[in-house]
């Protein structure tokens, strides 16, 4: 098998805090193949940002390995992981973190400064990435503080795409979006990974969920088993029925939104466009 | 990243604070100002000294000489000068004023000075007309004359074609002027001066010795060393001794004249660079501050560029950018205050620097002062910038991206 884009043993991150020891992430050992679009899901402090971070070399293990398309990242110096980043990843923050008092081009060209791209080449990059998140071209010269939660969502997604990593990684990116805009950016991650592209996205929401092609569990720092899985699907699946049937009781108790876990046949069109 | 980026960063970052950089740069901009004025000021005086005495004369060696109260005459002049083989030559005035008149003017002390032939050379003396006298005519006592511009003003008026070939009147003789000098020329002289050969103004105006010797050294010569030698050579020749040495011989050079301005002016270097200093130091810690809050005011900013693959170096420099940057601004602006300060020291206290010497002080801006005082603008960005820049590229990325 070729080596797989993400892999991670054992993977421990423990924060030092005011209230001493938060261990975020408890043996996480994940593989996810080139191509693969990889939807991760947990409630809210189950450790999936941090995750995201150490995925992204933002952040490093407490204990664990991390291969990045084979590399071992805890090796590497700042410097070299800077490296990693501009030419391998493409984020999607929780937080957007657009630049406030740049234009919408400016922050979508931001990576492409770090990035060894031919300046004369940015801003068509620049245009590609924010019409495959449908931006009107009206706003490319708004400042970025003047636009609508789901604008900036759409820009932080361009700027992702901008560089035309080999790994994206996408945390909670469509919470903003309407159905259909939120749709449209779930094909976008179709069509990247037509083009052999990963994708990994953190969600709350099991509809966006159902868009990948597996879907993995975290709670408390650790992933569900396959075992463990089977058993919330079923008590998931039970909630959503008595749910259905009056008392709303026992839905509150499901911890993650009612809805089918298991992939469901994906309804987009998948044609492999370019970006 | 690109120095182009890098600069359009910078740009970008500073109009956003146009308010809070301007007030920040003050203290660059006042510092910058007390260097240039001091040194624009300096340089003007010595460009007025350097302009008023000509060329030539950094190498005249000015020799008053009473040997036993006595002038010197011409005849010893050519003794000396077999003595004493580091000068070309030497040459010799004397002066007194007179009444000057043509057939319509009548001018009352003018400054009227007697000179030999190399008197001109020694002075690098520039003709608007005609020339200087010849070996000749300062031998035979010759009824020539050689006016200032400013006199040939007063004379004949400002817009006289030419003056060479008109006569004038000293005492009962006719003189016929045959060139006219440039004003500015020579430091013992006001602008309106009348020249004519030193035999016939020994023999005709006033019977005197010599004033003043001039020493014309050799091209390379160290005048120091040879100002010692001829006072010394003068005090054996004349067998001088002791006390009477320092009376009867006084020896001065181009470049002791410059000493002696510097040393006039060091109270006012001091206090110059005195206040330029405090007020460098006080400007960089500003740069510094406003730097640091910069920094804070934009962690989650640096945290993304981080994140978006900017290493550490490009943190450094984008920061470090900004402050030379700012420092910069600050130096144009000194630069500029600066010379407006200096014109109006200039004019406010040309009097009292130049008492005596009648010169009129324009100041100068170098380029290598203006090299000078980007220098110091880029020194303080650096150094002060330094700090805050490292602390910016050493922040973590995730702890970046997360502060609110
Ligand atoms: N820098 C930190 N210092 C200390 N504790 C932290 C830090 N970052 C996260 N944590 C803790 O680690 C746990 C996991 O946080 P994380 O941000 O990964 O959750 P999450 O799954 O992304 O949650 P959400 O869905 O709300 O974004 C939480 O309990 C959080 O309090
Ligand atoms: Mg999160």
């Amino acid at each position: 098998m070729a080596t797989p884009v993400i892999e991670t043993q054992n993977v421990y991150r423990i924060y030092e805090g005011a209230a001493g020891y938060t261990p975020a992430l408890r043996g996480i050992s994940l593989t996810v193949p080139r191509g693969e679009f990889l939807a991760i899901m947990g409630p809210s402090g189950s450790g999936k940002s941090t995750l995201m971070n150490i995925l992204g070399c933002l952040d490093r293990p407490t204990t664990g390995t991390y291969r990045l398309q084979g590399i071992d990242v805890s090796d590497l110096s700042d410097d070299d992981l800077a490296h990693v980043r501009s030419t391998q990843l493409g984020f999607v923050f929780q937080s957007f973190n657009l630049l406030p008092r740049a234009s919408v081009m400016r922050n979508v060209i931001l990576p492409l400064l770090y990035s060894p791209v031919d300046p004369r080449e940015r801003e068509l990059r620049a245009i590609k990435a924010l019409r495959a998140v449908d931006l009107p071209e009206e706003y490319w010269d708004h400042g970025s503080n003047e636009l609508s939660g789901g604008q900036v969502q759409r820009v932080a997604i361009a700027r992702a795409l901008v560089a035309d990593p080999p790994l994206l990684l996408a945390d909670e990116p469509t919470g903003n979006l309407d159905t259909a805009t939120g749709e449209m950016v779930m094909r976008t991650f179709l069509r990247l990974k037509a083009r052999d592209k990963t994708v990994v996205l953190i969600t709350h929401d099991a509809e966006v969920a159902a868009w990948a092609d597996r879907t993995v569990h975290i709670r408390d720092g650790r992933l569900l088993t396959a075992e463990e899985e089977r058993a919330f699907v079923e008590r998931t699946a039970r909630g959503a029925r008595a749910a259905a049937g009056a008392s709303d009781k026992d839905a509150a108790s499901a911890v993650v939104p009612a809805g089918p876990t298991t992939p469901a046949p994906i309804a987009g069109p998948r044609e492999a466009s370019a970006l | 990243m690109r120095i182009r980026d890098l600069l359009a960063e910078t740009f970008s970052a500073i109009r956003a604070n146009r308010a809070r950089s301007l007030l920040t740069i003050l203290g660059i901009v006042i510092g910058i100002s007390a260097v240039i004025a001091m040194t624009a000021l300096i340089d003007g005086v010595k460009y007025a000294m350097v302009a008023q005495l000509g060329l030539n004369q950094s190498r005249l060696v000015m020799i008053n000489a009473y040997p036993n109260g006595e002038p010197l005459q011409r005849s010893d002049l050519r003794q000396l000068e077999k003595g004493m083989t580091d000068y070309e030559f030497l040459t010799g005035t004397a002066g007194t004023s007179s009444s000057v008149s043509t057939g319509q003017v009548k001018l009352d002390g003018i400054y009227t000075n007697g000179v030999e032939d190399k008197y001109f050379v020694a002075m690098g003396s520039k003709f608007a007309e005609g020339r200087g006298f010849s070996e000749d005519e300062v031998d035979e006592s010759a009824l020539v004359a050689v006016v200032s511009q400013g006199l040939a003003n007063k004379l004949w008026g400002q817009d006289a074609d030419s003056v060479v070939g008109k006569s004038l009147s000293v005492g009962n003789d006719r003189y016929s002027v045959v060139g006219v000098l440039e004003d500015a020329n020579g430091y013992t002289t006001g602008n309106e001066t009348l020249y004519v050969p030193l035999s016939t103004f020994q023999t005709r105006i006033y019977n005197w010795g010599l004033d003043q010797v001039y020493g014309y050294a050799r091209e390379g010569a160290d005048l120091d060393t040879l100002g010692e030698r001829t006072k010394s050579y003068l005090v054996s020749y004349y067998h001088l001794t002791g006390e009477d040495a320092d009376g009867y011989v006084y020896i001065q050079t181009m470049k002791s004249m410059i000493d002696q301005l510097d040393s006039t002016m060091g109270a006012f270097q001091l206090l110059m660079t005195a206040v330029a200093g405090i007020s460098l130091v006080v400007g960089g810690i500003g740069i510094m501050n406003m730097m640091l809050t910069n920094v804070t005011e934009r962690i989650r900013e640096i945290g993304l560029r981080k994140a978006l693959g900017a290493r550490r170096s490009d943190i450094t420099r984008q920061f470090l950018l900004e402050s030379v940057a700012l420092c910069l601004v600050g130096g144009v602006f000194g630069i500029l205050f600066g010379y407006l300060g200096a014109w109006a020291l200039a004019t406010l206290g040309s009097g009292l620097i130049t008492s005596g010497m009648g010169m009129q002080i324009t100041p100068v801006v170098t380029p290598s002062t203006v090299l000078l005082a980007s220098g110091i603008c880029i020194g303080i960005g650096l150094v002060f910038g330094y700090g805050p820049a490292r602390r910016a590229s050493r922040l973590d990325p995730v702890e970046a991206l997360r502060y609110q």
